[in-house]
């Protein structure tokens, strides 16, 4: 393990009971993820691409094996130590944008430095910020129900990044846009990995939305198979 | 932005369901208010009644007489501070249906009696110089429009004057106030001396005797003398505490406090079953909204207070709002009604509300809270 | 396809989704069925007050008490009046000949309350022995009758189960006089059995009342005709007298509790108002969550008439049935409930809760009320849903 490790997976495995039936989806998954990193993971439904998106997000906790991350070994951690290492770490991007509805996009960008230390002040600063980036000032006041998807999409990484954390994950950032839209969405992805170095991980099954990461990982029945992009 | 606009945000994101919701709290409380204010009245006459005061009665029932006699024997039994005869009058103004509380009595010493009858000094000198004058309760002097230095008959439905006339001939010499906003001055007061001497029958007897002893301590002692005095003749007696006859007096009536009782729970019960459903609708409409927040890494303890918060805020703005609601309306009879006696919103009752509106917050909070706590992360968004 | 036929299609779709939202729909109806329980409760306690003193009075007999004094327990009637009286033209005479009347006395004693143990006025009356027959229904159901001169009372049926201390054979004190239960008699549940009765003369010379009396029971020759006795009341200037039949008086007498009829329909009528607010988020919320299938039929042709009717049919069937539960709850509850309170002689009145088909009705009215204005908004808003929404994503 070395200090360009962000991610260290070790003979992760994930169990489910459905039913009577036990369904194995990770028997003995190794992976490393790099700082800086933007990787695209496919496969098709089933494959364990959300799983496995849950796992490095801790929302999910495999059945055996380690995670490590940035040196820390975070699979042990309780529920409440999970969220604040999210907090701290993790910027989260969904399909469906997941706004507050009631919530206009600044306060919506600002959600997360609720649970920092920030001033009122320096608050402000940072949703600002984070709003100019992905090219959204001018909507700062308007609630969810007034933009378009792509605009919603926007706020979210906005939120996403308004904490600085270090990863960025994307579960089918661009499921719910058209072409052009979303090519504008995985284009602000790769400036923030390229400029502003954050690692991303995200889950597609659009091949042309893989083609914007520096690396693809082909998920099928919990394992890779394309073993040449992992280290 | 801070919890609190979340919060707020969240309650009022439907308009019309928290006009709903609010509306059932506001009239559960708006009942509440003013059913306990005017419970609160009715127990008055037992909770203000004096610890040194008591009152004898004839044994066999308080309608039946007393030799008015007894005055001076009782006046003389040690531990007695003052004593006074009371005679119901049966008396109304113009309208027979509408009776007063009227008794004739011995000024001098009602006056050291009764000291929740408020007079200034002149008006009570007055009184009791005059022979055919009578003392009414503002209440009274504003149902009727009286004024001091009117002149008035009333008549009475039990007694008649000794040439056949029922009506008597009266001065109003003073209106007295209560001593306390919550004294009831809904009564009138005239002498026993032109009482006794006008009436047709039953002259020198009585109603019954108000006595105010030295110290409460010896009420007791006071209350065995006077009866075992009066044991085995004619007319024996019966001696309580005040309280004791005041409390017996209205449970005549019935069980009313149970009555109210039920009400005011049947209103908050259906007002709980709706609330409480609409918190747990609306929470259950946001879980994705609250999965996404844990996702970002709101802790779970801080999501379940912001959803305690906003049922606390929906249960004190709805019952903050009745409860004023209530004021208003115990305001407004009290003041068109002076019949009725004195309701009041004491600081007892907007406690009592406060602590009521806090125990439905957490009663209809709880569940959706729980239920945010529980929540998990993945199966919230698969159920998506 | 008929308009009918729309109506029950939409009426079916509602019933089957139902039990997901079988909580919200619960407690409206359950909503309804306290407002309901409430109302019944205090109208069925006002309704057996008044029925039972309305059943009191007798068409043929009249009472006599002193003018202006409203109630048996204020009157005095002197022996000169009851003379003067009982020679008037209109009153009955019995087979021997003899005027038809009964001078009473009515006279306030202590009786402990079961139910609370506490202390009530109950009526003590004197009346002549021929008094007895001046009640319908009238019987001795266990002992016997008082004889005339000795300290014997007879009991009302409704007394023993009320109150204390009076059952056949105890000795009663009143003061310092003692008394014996002799009997218990029955007038068919009226108000008089609620009542002690002893002899007038025993009751005079142990109360001290001279010769005195308080009211007097007269039979009449015609029922209802009052106009001899008021005309030799008229022109005797010595008497001051009202006289009734004795069916006016009680009538009368059974309005006391009318400001409880008013109390419970105001309190039934604010707790209504929060019912409503129940029901028109319960029906809202159904609209909501069938916004994708009204729509969609509409789509297909359904008019929106269906859709309004649709949803109102809900509505007004789930406030119908929370009020028939809380109708059936205060038919259970408190139909039959015996208790007494104060009547207008400041006496005990002892009666029976009792809920009539017309209070039923009046139960049911109040909840289809709530019903159909808790049903109107909601339905209205299902009516006007864009047909669009059927194309819409879920959401």
């Amino acid at each position: 393990m070395t200090d360009d490790h962000l991610f260290d997976l070790k003979g992760v495995s994930k169990r489910f009971i459905k039913g009577k039936e036990a369904i194995s989806i990770f028997d003995g998954l190794d992976m490393t993820i790099k700082k800086g990193d933007f990787l695209a993971i496919m496969g098709p439904s089933g494959s364990g691409k959300t799983t496995l998106l849950n796992m490095l997000g801790g929302v999910d906790q495999p059945t055996g094996g380690e995670v490590w991350f940035d040196g820390k070994r975070i699979d042990k951690l309780s529920e409440g130590q999970m969220a604040n290492w999210r907090a701290g770490n993790i910027g989260f991007i969904f399909q469906f944008y997941n706004l507050m509805p009631m919530l206009n996009a600044a306060r919506n960008v600002e959600l997360p430095l609720l649970l920092t230390n920030l001033s009122a002040a320096q608050r402000k600063k940072s949703v600002t910020a984070a709003l100019e980036l992905v090219g959204l000032a001018d909507r700062a006041s308007h609630l969810p129900k007034e933009m378009s998807g792509g605009q919603m999409q926007r706020v979210a990484i906005a939120r996403a990044i308004v904490s600085d954390p270090k990863l960025l994950l994307c579960d089918e950032p661009t499921g719910d846009l058209d072409r052009n839209t979303a090519d504008e969405i995985l284009e602000m992805l790769q400036l923030l990995n390229k400029e502003f170095g954050k690692t991303i991980v995200m889950v597609t099954h659009d091949p042309s939305a893989a083609k914007y990461a520096t690396h693809t990982l082909h998920l099928d029945k919990g394992q890779f198979v394309e073993k040449d992009l992992v280290a | 932005m801070t919890d609190f606009y979340i919060v707020w945000k969240n309650l009022t994101r439907k308009p019309l369901r928290l006009f709903l919701t609010l509306f059932a709290t506001f009239i559960a409380f708006t009942i509440y208010g003013t059913i306990t204010a005017f419970q609160v009245a009715w127990d008055s006459g037992v909770n203000l009644a004096a610890d040194d005061r008591l009152v004898t009665v004839n044994k066999i029932n308080f309608t039946q007489p007393l030799p008015v006699s007894y005055v001076n024997k009782v006046r003389a039994v040690k531990g007695v501070a003052a004593v006074t005869q009371m005679n119901w009058f049966g008396g109304y103004f113009q309208d027979p249906r509408k009776q007063l509380v009227m008794m004739a009595v011995d000024a001098p010493s009602f006056l050291e009696v009764y000291d929740q009858v408020v007079l200034t000094p002149k008006e009570q000198e007055a009184w009791i110089q005059d022979r055919q004058g009578l003392i009414a309760g503002e209440a009274v002097a504003r149902t009727y429009g009286w004024k001091v230095g009117d002149h008035i008959p009333v008549n009475s439905n039990i007694f008649s004057q000794k040439d056949g006339r029922t009506a008597w001939d009266f001065t109003i010499d003073g209106i007295f106030k209560g001593k306390t906003p919550q004294t009831d001055t809904n009564s009138v007061y005239f002498h026993y001396k032109y009482f006794n001497e006008t009436k047709s029958f039953g002259k020198d007897y009585i109603g019954f005797l108000g006595i105010r002893t030295t110290d409460p301590k010896l009420n007791e002692q006071v209350i065995k003398t006077v009866d075992d005095m009066f044991a085995n003749t004619p007319f024996e007696t019966q001696t309580v505490p005040e309280k004791v006859f005041n409390k017996g007096f209205i449970e005549q009536i019935g069980n009313i406090r149970l009555i109210l009782t039920s009400v005011v729970g049947a209103a908050f019960f259906i007002i709980l079953v709706i609330v409480g459903n609409s918190m747990v609708l609306a929470i259950r409409e946001r879980t994705g909204e609250i999965a996404v927040m844990k996702t970002l890494g709101f802790q779970s303890g801080r999501l379940f207070r912001m959803i305690l918060s906003e049922s606390m805020m929906l249960a004190l703005l709805g019952g903050g709002l009745g409860l004023s609601a209530a004021t208003g309306l115990t305001w407004l009879i009290t003041s068109k009604m002076p019949q009725m006696p004195p309701l009041l919103m004491t600081h007892s009752i907007v406690l009592q509300s406060l602590g009521f509106m806090l125990a439905m917050g957490l009663l209809t909070g709880i569940i959706p809270a729980v239920n945010a706590l529980r929540l998990n992360i993945i199966t919230a968004f698969s159920r998506q | 396809m008929k308009l009918l036929s729309q109506i029950w299609v939409v009426i079916v779709m509602n019933i089957r989704s139902l039990p997901q939202r079988l909580w919200m729909s619960l407690a409206a109806i359950l909503a309804v069925t306290v407002v309901v329980a409430v109302l019944l409760s205090f109208l069925s306690m006002a309704n057996g007050f008044a029925k039972t003193l309305e059943g009191t009075g007798s068409n043929d007999i009249a009472i006599v008490t002193r003018g202006g004094s409203q109630s048996e327990l204020n009157s005095v009637l002197s022996r000169h009046a009851v003379n003067a009286v009982s020679v008037a033209p209109g009153v009955a005479k019995t087979a021997d000949g003899q005027p038809y009347y009964s001078a009473e006395l009515y006279v306030v004693v202590n009786a402990i309350k079961k139910s609370s143990g506490t202390k009530v006025n109950i009526p003590l009356r004197g009346i002549d022995p021929i008094g007895f027959t001046l009640r319908d229904h009238v019987k001795i159901t266990a002992g016997r009758m008082f004889q005339p001169g000795k300290n014997e009372i007879i009991v009302g049926q409704k007394v023993l189960g009320q109150f204390s201390g009076f059952e056949l054979g105890k000795e009663v004190k009143f003061g310092k006089s003692r008394w014996t239960v002799v009997g218990i008699f029955s007038t068919g549940g009226t108000a008089f059995e609620s009542e002690l009765w002893a002899d007038a003369r025993t009751v005079q010379s142990q109360f001290r009342r001279g010769d005195s009396y308080q009211t007097m029971r007269i039979k009449l020759t015609t029922p209802g005709d009052l106009s001899g006795i008021e005309k030799a009341i008229k022109a005797d200037p010595t008497l001051n007298l009202d006289v009734k039949t004795e069916a006016q008086y009680f009538a009368e007498q059974g309005q006391a509790l009318k400001n409880i009829v008013r109390v419970g329909w105001a309190i039934s009528i604010v707790m209504s108002l929060g019912a409503l607010a129940g029901a028109l988020n319960t029906m809202f919320t159904s609209v909501a969550s069938r916004s994708k299938e009204i729509a969609t039929l509409r789509a297909i042709g359904f008019s929106n008439v269906s859709a309004f009717f649709g949803t109102l049919a809900e509505s007004v069937v789930l406030s119908v049935l929370g009020g028939l539960v809380g109708a059936l709850m205060s038919y259970l509850f408190m139909d039959g409930m015996t208790t007494s309170t104060l009547g207008a002689s400041f006496t005990q009145v002892i009666f029976t809760f009792e809920l009539s088909p017309a209070l039923f009705e009046k139960g049911i009215i109040l909840a289809l009320l709530i019903g159909v204005i808790g049903g109107f908004f909601p339905a209205w808003r299902a009516a006007r849903l864009p047909v669009v929404v059927a194309f819409r994503n879920a959401s």
